[in-house]
């Protein structure tokens, strides 16, 4: 059963869709990376889930039900920017938790926060950013919640304490429960997310299982003798999702018959041909990346 | 939930304190400074030091020492009750001529002089640790019940102003939060008079110990003490709540605001132009909890009537502006998104 449902979510700010049709499904015990450029509509997302903005249309369910007040006993959240009171110590921020929810663990939250070395006696507004963000993600974690939507939780945080919330991400599923996160740092979410959605313009562009992307995709590469070169229907091939063209090297991101694309991209009269495994950022940056005036892209799932 | 609210209030009022404090302080250096000036018992001990002066004491049943001063010479006969912390009655009969010029009847705090005269005689009666009026103090609690209400008055503002994902990601529906929230400020507000009328009721008993009167209109100071200060702060928080990025601003406007509306309905309708400013600012003014401030009305005669008369419109109104004012509030937060 899924944790998280979110179906056919519409946000629109005036004219403007922020979220646009967005639907996915984040399973139980399981961590999601939610993956887009600036302004693609994640931290929208998260607080249309959250019922911090209203949805135009659509569902979002957890468990099942519907969002409610009390539901919060059950969802932490993360969010991207600083929202902790510059006036308060961070001794004074865990009470606030302790005091608002049931299930917050004190003694864990100054744990976390040793942990990350933040003086639990100073005031907010005399912490960095990183510092800043490491208080929210401390309080988060020692909720013990079932669900946790962390926007950008590692913004600010040095590489060590970086790796430090990515384990966390990675106890909570492990311990049953779910998290949606959303970062910049596509090694995070490869690291630690099993499921991921690319969301680019508020439209979901591609999502799945992580290892099932990387092994479906794959970049076969080629160079060709002449600036003027054909592909020979190549392109049309519909395992072929993507060709790019840098002067006289070809690039093509296919789903599947990598072998035998590369056989026809050789008898075209390619040479140095080679077939490349991609990473997440790989399929990131493919699936989000326009057309520029240095590369001649074409992009099939685009333009069909 | 309301735990920063709370927090807010805590701050507030110790600054409150802060300054309550000081102002006790001052009550003591004034006390030691000047209080054998005041006393009457200094008074009485001059009479007794006078030539020909015969002084006789005697204790009454109920305890009240009774002290009678009698000097033939002057015409002079005063008889002074101590009743303790209770106070102390003094009565002076002595001829005209000593007396004040002008028949005076005073009443400064809790010590009542009265003054009548029969013949070539003058008796002058002074009580002390008469009652006091809660309007006094009332009138002081309320300026500084204001004042907290104001700086108070932002409370969803704030929230909205970069802590919305905090506040709205509680396992509380908004308007229960926002209700809580506008409760604990209710508290704060009531908190700030009673510290004000406990501190200048301390400045006082340095002096003597007051017997506070809270009847009729003093009952009526009360409830508009305690209501007007309410309904500022929901008209406040109301404004805040619907221009949150301005709230600072307001809560520093809004007041010289209304105070400068308050002076334009002043203006004499001596021309059209006149006459339409002070309209506008009148029908204005109508919507400010200050206007209905009042526990007495001028009457025909050109005084002040404090029968009580129009009380109850004017403390309907003040209700009516903290829940509806409250309600408009209420009504935005319910739609504010982060």
């Amino acid at each position: 059963m899924s944790s998280i449902k979110i179906s056919n979510l519409r946000k629109i700010y005036g004219s403007t869709p922020a979220v646009d049709d967005l639907s996915l499904e984040v399973p139980s015990a399981s961590v999601f990376g939610l993956l887009g450029p600036n302004g693609a509509g994640k931290t929208t997302t998260f607080k249309c889930m959250l019922g911090l903005a209203r949805p135009s249309s659509g569902e979002i369910l957890y468990d099942g039900k519907p969002l409610a007040p009390e539901s919060f006993e059950r969802i932490a959240y993360v969010p991207e920017r600083n929202v902790l009171y510059d006036w308060l110590t961070v001794d004074e921020h865990v009470e606030m938790n302790r005091r608002a929810f049931r299930a917050f663990d004190p003694a864990r939250a100054r744990e976390l926060l040793s942990q990350f070395g933040v003086d639990h006696r100073k005031r907010v507004s005399a912490l960095s950013k990183g510092m800043r963000t490491a208080v929210m993600v401390a309080c988060a974690f020692a909720r013990n919640a079932e669900i946790l939507v962390l926007d950008e939780p590692t913004g600010g945080l040095d590489p060590v304490n970086q790796r430090h919330v990515l384990s966390l991400i990675i106890n909570e599923a492990a311990k049953g429960n779910s998290v949606i996160f959303s970062s910049h740092q596509i090694g995070q979410v490869e690291r630690a997310a099993e499921m991921i959605a690319i969301i680019d313009r508020g439209k979901v562009i591609l999502s799945g299982l992580v290892d099932d992307l990387k092994a479906d995709r794959k970049i076969v590469e080629g160079i060709f003798p002449d600036v003027a070169f054909s592909l020979d229907g190549i392109a049309n091939d519909p395992r072929v999702l993507r060709v790019d063209r840098t002067e006289r090297i070809v690039r093509l991101l296919v789903t599947a018959g990598a072998g035998e694309i590369a056989a026809r991209l050789s008898a075209s009269g390619a040479t140095g041909i080679r077939a490349l495994d991609l990473n997440l950022e790989d399929i990131f940056l493919y699936a989000v990346s326009p057309v520029t005036a240095t590369t001649d892209i074409v992009t099939k799932e685009q333009s069909s | 939930m309301t735990y920063i609210e709370w927090l807010r209030i805590r701050n507030c009022l110790k600054v409150l304190a802060i300054i309550l404090v000081i102002l006790v302080a001052l009550a003591v250096v004034l006390r030691v400074s000047v209080a054998r000036y005041m006393s009457p018992a200094q008074w009485v001990h001059h009479i007794a030091l006078d030539p020909g002066t015969h002084e006789s004491n005697v204790t009454l049943p109920d305890g009240t020492k009774r002290m009678i001063l009698d000097n033939p010479g002057e015409q002079m006969h005063a008889l002074i009750d101590d009743h303790g912390s209770a106070g102390t009655h003094i009565e002076v009969t002595e001829p005209s001529s000593r007396a004040h010029k002008e028949k005076s009847n005073v009443s400064v705090g809790s010590i009542h002089v009265v003054e009548s005269r029969h013949g070539t005689m003058t008796t002058t009666i002074i009580d002390t640790n008469g009652a006091v009026p809660m309007l006094y103090y009332m009138a002081i609690a309320d300026i500084f019940a204001l004042i907290v209400a104001t700086i108070l008055a932002a409370p969803l503002a704030r929230e909205i102003n970069g802590h919305l994902e905090l506040t709205l990601t509680k396992p509380i529906s908004r308007l229960r939060y926002a209700l809580g929230a506008i409760g604990v400020d209710v508290v704060g507000i009531l908190a700030a008079s009673v510290m004000t009328v406990a501190a200048f009721y301390l400045c006082q008993l340095l002096f003597e110990t007051p017997r506070l009167d809270f009847s009729g209109v003093n009952t009526r100071a009360i409830l508009m003490g305690i209501a007007c200060p309410l309904a500022w702060y929901a008209m406040l928080c109301a404004a805040t709540t619907w221009l949150p990025r301005a709230y600072g601003a307001l809560l520093g406007l809004i007041p010289l605001g209304l105070l400068f509306v308050g002076l334009l309905t002043l203006v004499p309708a001596s021309n059209v132009v006149a006459l339409f400013v002070h309209d506008v600012a009148w029908v204005i003014s109508r919507f400010d909890p200050l206007t209905y401030v009042s526990v007495a009305t001028p009457n025909s005669e050109g005084s002040m009537d404090y029968s009580g008369a129009n009380f109850g419109f004017r403390i309907s109104m003040e209700a009516l502006f903290f829940v509806g004012y409250g309600a408009l509030a209420l009504w935005r937060w319910q739609r504010v998104e982060a």
